[in-house]
């Protein structure tokens, strides 16, 4: 601590101002066009010392390339940026590269997006941070880097920095490679904090202490934090400020409470309406007439005849040194026309579970089954005809799709794999498929690459509808998309269920989501079932303190309760 | 990420340490042993080739007319090089005799191969092992240009460099470094062909194509390593951009370069005979294509032997340098 307000003290020296009014940013009237195309029109704002203001906006709005442009990382994308950025009064724009380095670091500090991929992969964490240290001002012997280095990671939360220190990158956790990128950040006392989506790439609780961290440097340091996010909640509980983009214009801005209590535009109004975490009965309608149509024989958790049957499924990987229990006494069921959620982190299991249901993975013990048959990876000819039931929606629309074919094809090809109907009804199916997912027939005969996240993933949902599957497992079938797009993913999953009376088994790290689409839920965690029930009892009345600490973590509960004022 | 968790790491983190470089050892003994196999497997699949071309130079001079043998002096020279025995005892027999250092009598000059070949390796390999220092140095500095220089039109040339580097036969450089570096400047004397101003010419020579490809593969290396996120947060740190380049760019950049500087060492022996004819100097080249002329059946067998040793042998310490260069290849027991 004391380190850090040392180096803090240095820097200051030349920059300290007395006026108080001036903000710590000033970004006004700011433009940036790649060659022809504007990406951000004329957007101002400021973030004064030691408070939080957060950029919304989706893919697209232009949210990311504010932040490179403050930081001045547009660099080699050819950028034409108008309009000013000030620090501390200082404009900025003007300036020649040699006179903007000093400010890099010690003035304006960065935290990447994805801590996985922002440390370099062959040099050791030590190496890093030694290199970051030697930057400091004032930091000229080896020792006073390394205390330097010792003390940051110590403020931000790891305990043991000399194991940090001697770890490369892809030996540490998302959380903590992104304590150490926060720590290198704050290391040479910046002024200003440009975060980007600090935690997108993090798991829920993980999330919410990176957050915090940033929450308490923020006041202690009295740092002014610039928080780039896509996702509201995010912004409404950590910001005192908001500004909502779209299409790089501003659409509204303000204090957080006002914006989120009385929006104003319609954008904010339509974009709030999409996030899972403040609409918890979203789809309440959907779901009722669903259950009209096909309503339940048994209780809430039936155990007789249900359309997916896990029992007691246990499944170990094991390399040379290591063993990992994936898997371990997991069971659930799903009736016919519900959805059962498999919550949890990276590690916990639902994946596997998912690749075990799918044939694709072994088990060492349990057994499952699908509409009563089971499945079992070494009778190909009987997997063939679960699998005719049973298809799978993937996480990321722009990997699951083949580049070359048309989506018709794509739509297709199951039904020309399992050599159903003729040709002439084949693609009467494809096309009652993506009526189904509401794909406008004007993209039908277009590849994927020309289409959009959301539009993308409704060919996925066609695909695997083009069957008529009874069963389709969603692995985190939106976490890849803006929130506005995976509402209406969403939706037209829910009017399928009410249609068709599908089963789902949807794998979610987002409680939130759960919480609109799902009826039963298991929450796991390192292979085993920590907590299972209706969503509604769960949610409401936890009985295990992991459970708790993830619901805890769904970022909009703290606004619900807070930003009403 | 608790206390608890990380503290038993911390205490087992020597162990941890000592375990790996025994995988390490471990690694590289398994994958000296398989190059040892290879060596030895070349060594029958050319000798067994060698063996299946029909006719001998021994059997052209001794059936010719004018030789004027009587059968049973065929017979008894035919004894004394091993040919009237069957293909796999004369194998076994020429395997157990490379084995003890003894790998046979030229065919044409009687003189034992390693001599042949012992007075030819020392030129060709100061050639190609200059060739391949100058074609790395050469790569080296055309990637960091194609990064440090700023964007226009002198970055443009470095990068279209490699090219025409490529597309310039290796003969014509030859010539056009004799004709300046020699004839119109004198830096080395035409008359002797193993001094170092020579040497350094036909290195040169031999590098220029080579450097190329390796060039090639650092430069789109570095670029791809430039567009990380990690490239991006140095400079944001506030590292100087000629910094990011050597301190991040880089060491990552050095796993495909590596690899193909392996692939390329095929183009510096190949290379080496025509150049080796170009500048006059008397090589493993020269030596080579006197065999194939003259069908001198033990020099080429271990000419090429060599040669794949020495291709083994490369990859061999490429393979050796990954987990040193890329800390991810370590831990898991460097199954590659």
């Amino acid at each position: 601590m004391s380190i850090l307000e040392g180096t803090q003290g240095s820097t200051d020296g030349t920059a300290r101002e007395p006026a108080p009014p001036v903000p710590l940013l000033q970004v006004s009237g700011l433009s940036v066009a790649y060659g022809d195309t504007d990406v951000v029109h004329d957007v101002s704002f400021s973030v004064a010392e030691g408070s939080a203001l957060a950029l919304i906006g989706e893919s697209g709005s232009g949210k990311s390339t504010i932040a490179r442009a403050v930081l001045r990382l547009l660099g080699a994308r050819r950028a034409r940026v108008d309009g000013s950025i000030a620090v501390q009064g200082r404009e900025l724009t003007g300036l020649r590269e040699a006179e903007f380095l000093p400010l890099r670091g010690r003035v304006l500090g960065f935290v990447p997006q994805d801590p996985g991929s922002s440390l370099n992969p062959v040099r050791s964490i030590g190496a890093q941070a030694l290199e970051a240290a030697a930057l400091v001002p004032g930091a000229r012997r080896r020792a006073d880097r390394e205390a330097l280095v010792r003390g940051a990671l110590e403020r931000v939360g790891l305990p043991d920095p000399q194991r940090i220190i001697d770890s490369f990158p892809h030996q540490l956790s998302g959380g903590q490679l992104q304590r150490v990128l926060i720590a290198l950040a704050i290391l040479p006392g910046p002024r200003l904090l440009v975060a980007d989506e600090p935690t997108s790439a993090l798991d829920v609780t993980v999330q919410k202490q990176i957050l915090d961290l940033l929450d308490d440097l923020r006041r202690e340091l009295r740092i002014g934090v610039l928080l780039i996010t896509h996702d509201l909640a995010i912004a409404a509980a950590r910001a005192e400020e908001v500004v909502v983009l779209q299409d790089g214009s501003v659409q509204e801005a303000g204090p957080t409470a006002q914006v989120f209590t009385a929006p104003r535009s319609t954008y904010t109004r339509a974009l709030q309406a999409d996030v899972p975490g403040l609409n918890p009965d979203r789809f309440a309608g959907l779901r009722a007439e669903r259950d009209e149509r096909h309503p339940l024989t048994g209780d809430a958790f039936p155990t007789d005849a249900p359309q997916v049957q896990v029992s007691d499924v246990s499944r170990t990987f094991r390399s040379r040194d290591r063993e990992v229990r994936a898997l371990d006494g997991v069971s659930f069921a799903i009736p016919r026309g519900r959805t059962h959620a498999l919550v949890g982190e990276s590690g916990s299991g639902k994946s596997t579970a998912a690749r075990a249901l799918l044939g694709l993975e072994t088990v060492d013990a349990g057994s499952l089954t699908v509409r009563g048959r089971a499945v079992d990876p070494t009778d190909r000819r009987a997997l063939r005809e679960v699998r005719r039931h049973l298809q799978i929606v993937h996480q990321n629309p722009f990997t699951s799709l083949d580049p070359r074919f048309t989506v018709e094809r794509i739509v297709r090809e199951p039904l020309d794999l399992y050599r159903v109907g003729d040709r002439a009804e084949r693609e009467e199916r494809a096309a009652w498929a993506l009526e189904a997912v509401r794909l406008p027939e004007a993209l039908r005969s277009r590849r994927p690459g020309t289409l959009s996240g959301g539009q993308r993933q409704r060919v996925a949902i066609a695909r695997a509808l083009a069957l008529r599957p009874d069963v389709l497992v969603l692995d985190e079938p939106t976490s890849a998309l803006d929130v506005t797009v995976q509402a209406g993913i969403l939706e037209v999953l829910l009017t399928l269920q009410r249609d068709l009376g599908l089963t789902y088994l949807f794998i979610s790290h987002d409680l939130g989501v759960v919480r609109q689409f799902a009826d039963t839920l298991t929450v796991l965690r390192r292979g085993e079932v920590v907590e299972a029930g209706t969503v509604d009892r769960v949610l409401s009345d936890p009985r295990e303190e992991y459970t708790r600490q993830l619901i805890n973590s769904i970022p909009a509960r703290r606004d619900t309760t807070e930003v009403p004022a | 990420m608790s206390t608890a968790a990380t503290l038993p790491r911390r205490a087992a983190a020597p162990s941890a340490a000592a375990a790996s470089a025994r995988r390490y050892a471990a690694f590289a003994a398994r994958r000296t042993g398989q190059a040892l196999i290879v060596v030895v497997l070349a060594y029958v699949l050319v000798f067994l080739v060698l063996a299946a071309i029909p006719g001998d130079p021994i059997s052209a001079q001794l059936d010719s007319p004018q030789a004027g043998y009587t059968d049973a002096e065929k017979a008894q020279i035919r004894s004394f090089h091993g040919l009237d025995r069957p293909v796999l005892v004369r194998l076994l027999i020429s395997l157990g005799n490379a084995v003890r250092g003894d790998l046979g009598l030229s065919l044409s000059t009687s003189q034992p191969v390693t001599a042949v070949l012992g007075a030819a390796i020392p030129s060709t390999l100061a050639l190609a092992v200059t060739a391949l220092v100058l074609a790395v140095l050469i790569a080296a500095v055309l990637g960091l240009l194609s990064r440090l220089l700023p964007e226009g039109p002198l970055n443009g040339f470095v990068r279209a460099l490699p090219t025409v580097f490529l597309s310039t036969p290796n003969f014509l450089i030859g010539l056009v470094l004799i004709q300046v570096l020699a004839v119109n400047l004198g830096l080395f004397s035409l008359v002797d062909p193993d001094s170092a101003g020579s040497t350094l010419a036909a290195a040169l020579t031999l590098a220029i194509p080579v450097s190329a490809q390796i060039a090639q593969v650092l430069i789109t290396a570095l670029d791809d390593s430039a567009g990380q996120d990690y490239a991006e947060v140095a400079a944001s740190r506030g590292l100087p951009p000629a910094q990011v380049v050597l301190r991040h760019l880089l060491r990552p950049s050095l796993l495909p370069t590596v690899t193909v500087v392996g692939l390329v060492l095929g183009e510096v022996l190949g290379g080496s005979l025509i150049t080796e004819t170009i500048f006059g100097r008397t090589g493993v080249g020269t030596v080579v294509q006197k065999a194939v002329a003259a069908q001198d059946v033990p020099v080429l067998l271990v000419a090429v032997v060599l040669s794949a040793a020495v291709f083994v042998v490369v990859n061999l310490v490429i393979d050796l340098l990954y987990p040193l260069l890329d800390p991810r290849l370590r831990g898991t027991e460097g199954t590659r």
